[in-house]
């Protein structure tokens, strides 16, 4: 039997401090992550509504094997951008 | 077009790769977080240095940035830059991390069927793989592009996961970028019809790609010339074995070999085409000298040589360049700044090109590029869009003539 694949979840080589205090670089880090999951929760959350408006009953197969098509993609691909919009807000500028 | 004319009865080393629900709805996040740091945030980037930055340097009266390097020097002390770069980094990061979990679930049967389609070969492509050759260490000092295992890593007998890494986390990337959506080897394609339009009479008969990768440059080169024989070489044998894979699938004939692109085992003058793909500027100035020397020896009379690669710091302004040159420190690759640096001319004379048959250009990208307009880029009466944003930047040479 041959061994399991597992990478590494770490990059090999130095990795950069941007900001005087490197704490910073790893907070970002953090708020990066859990906006991540702030989106996956959304998606999910999504698609009970979604199952719950067109069957009118949810299982957890039916919300695993849920593939988000055609306008319904598009309209969570927008709400992505919306939320890094909001939660990326940087100060002072044009956008 | 090549997913229609995918080999019945082929196993895919592909369809076993099935992220779930949540899995599926990350990497699309990260594909638009991505997205939002290398388009919205470099937009207000370069507004805000060219816009405020250098008028305001210009109204005291002073010397505006002229190199890239001054220009980063600058911004170090800007806010906007930091974010901008750590939010980079941070999504560099996840586009490998989030198709990780989907990929090592799957990884043992997609090595079984590599390993099937490999001594199948239905195209009769072949796979050569050579366990003597050593990676370089260029190669292995750093993981290049923050992949963790880099192009080569290997966990398990007869693997191919890490190619799998590479692909499917750089689709994830990818995927919210209107000119690499869907990039089925768009460079090949885009320089494969660049030479059929270019050379109308060119009728190249054998190719060779070096630091294939998974080979999938090729596969626009043969659907440009279908009778063409296509090489593939590499030093990194699960890429190899993943392009071997997929080629194989999708119905194209290639030769993947695992070598040193330094010293190919290939006859003088073996190919009428030789080519890259954002290959050169991973590598130290030294090797790449000695690569375009091998290219030399390799390319056959009336042949040509055509590298995708960065523009070099003389086609860039000064932002520009600051720009590119960021990937230098934070996205390891150590050698990028220093090849964009060079006189790519003078690279291939020293190698032993003539002058006269040396050429830089951008090429049109197929994917965006209105084709009944084609001639028209190649008289000069429409420009190509810059590197990246339309076009693909390439240097080479051939001695034969083109009637554009």
């Amino acid at each position: 039997m041959n061994k399991p694949v597992e990478f590494p979840r770490h990059t090999k080589g130095k990795r950069p401090s941007f900001f005087s205090d490197p704490d910073l670089d790893q907070m970002l880090t953090f708020l990066v992550e859990l906006t991540t999951e702030v989106s996956v929760l959304r998606d999910r959350l999504d698609t009970v509504e979604h199952l719950l408006d067109t069957k009118g009953t949810i299982s957890r197969a039916d919300i695993e094997a849920f593939v988000p098509e055609g306008e319904l993609a598009e309209i969570r691909q927008a709400a992505r951008r919306a939320l890094v919009n909001r939660v990326f807000r940087m100060h002072g500028t044009r956008d | 077009m090549a997913s229609e004319q995918q080999q019945a009865g082929v196993p895919s080393v592909e369809d076993c790769y099935e992220p779930n629900h949540d899995e599926r709805s990350r990497q699309s996040f990260v594909g638009v977080f991505r997205d939002f740091t290398k388009r919205n945030m470099r937009g207000e980037l370069e507004r805000l240095y060219r816009e405020e930055m250098e008028p305001a340097i210009a109204a005291r009266g002073e010397q505006v940035p002229e190199t890239g390097r001054e220009i980063e020097a600058l911004m170090e002390n800007v806010p906007y830059y930091r974010f901008y770069s750590s939010l980079r980094y941070n999504s560099q990061e996840m586009m490998y991390l989030a198709a990780m979990d989907p990929i090592e679930r799957v990884a043992g049967e997609m090595n079984v069927r590599g390993k099937a389609i490999a001594e199948a070969r239905p195209t009769g492509g072949t796979l050569e793989l050579n366990a003597d050759v050593a990676l370089p260490r260029y190669t292995t000092a750093l993981d290049v592009h923050l992949a963790p295992g880099s192009f080569h890593a290997e966990y398990t007998e007869d693997d191919l996961s890490q190619a799998a890494l590479l692909a499917y986390g750089s689709s994830i990337g990818l995927g919210a970028n209107v000119h690499r959506a869907g990039d089925l080897g768009g460079v090949g394609r885009s320089i494969g019809h660049w030479l059929t339009q270019k050379f109308p009479d060119f009728r190249p008969r054998r190719i060779l790609d070096i630091g294939t990768q998974s080979g999938k440059n090729l596969f626009g080169y043969i659907d440009s010339y279908p009778d063409i024989a296509a090489y593939g070489v590499d030093v990194s044998a699960p890429t190899l074995r993943f392009g071997h894979a997929k080629a194989e699938k999708l119905g194209y004939k290639v030769h993947f070999s695992q070598q040193d692109a330094e010293n190919l085992s290939f006859p003088d003058g073996y190919f009428d085409v030789i080519v890259s793909s954002f290959f050169f500027h991973e590598v130290p100035i030294k090797v790449t000298q000695n690569i375009l020397a091998e290219c030399r020896r390799l390319l056959a009379p009336g042949g040509v040589m055509a590298h995708m690669e960065l523009p070099s710091h003389s086609h860039c302004d000064a932002y520009q360049n600051f720009y590119w040159d960021w990937d230098t420190k934070y996205n390891n690759e150590p050698f990028y700044e220093k090849f964009r640096s060079q006189d790519f001319n003078e690279l291939m004379t020293k190698a032993g090109f003539p002058a006269a048959d040396c050429f830089t250009t951008t090429v049109p990208n197929y994917e965006t590029t209105n084709l009944d307009e084609y001639s028209k880029y190649l008289t000069g009466e429409l420009e190509t869009p810059m590197h990246g944003l339309g076009g693909w930047f390439v240097f080479g040479a051939t001695d034969q003539p083109s009637p554009y």
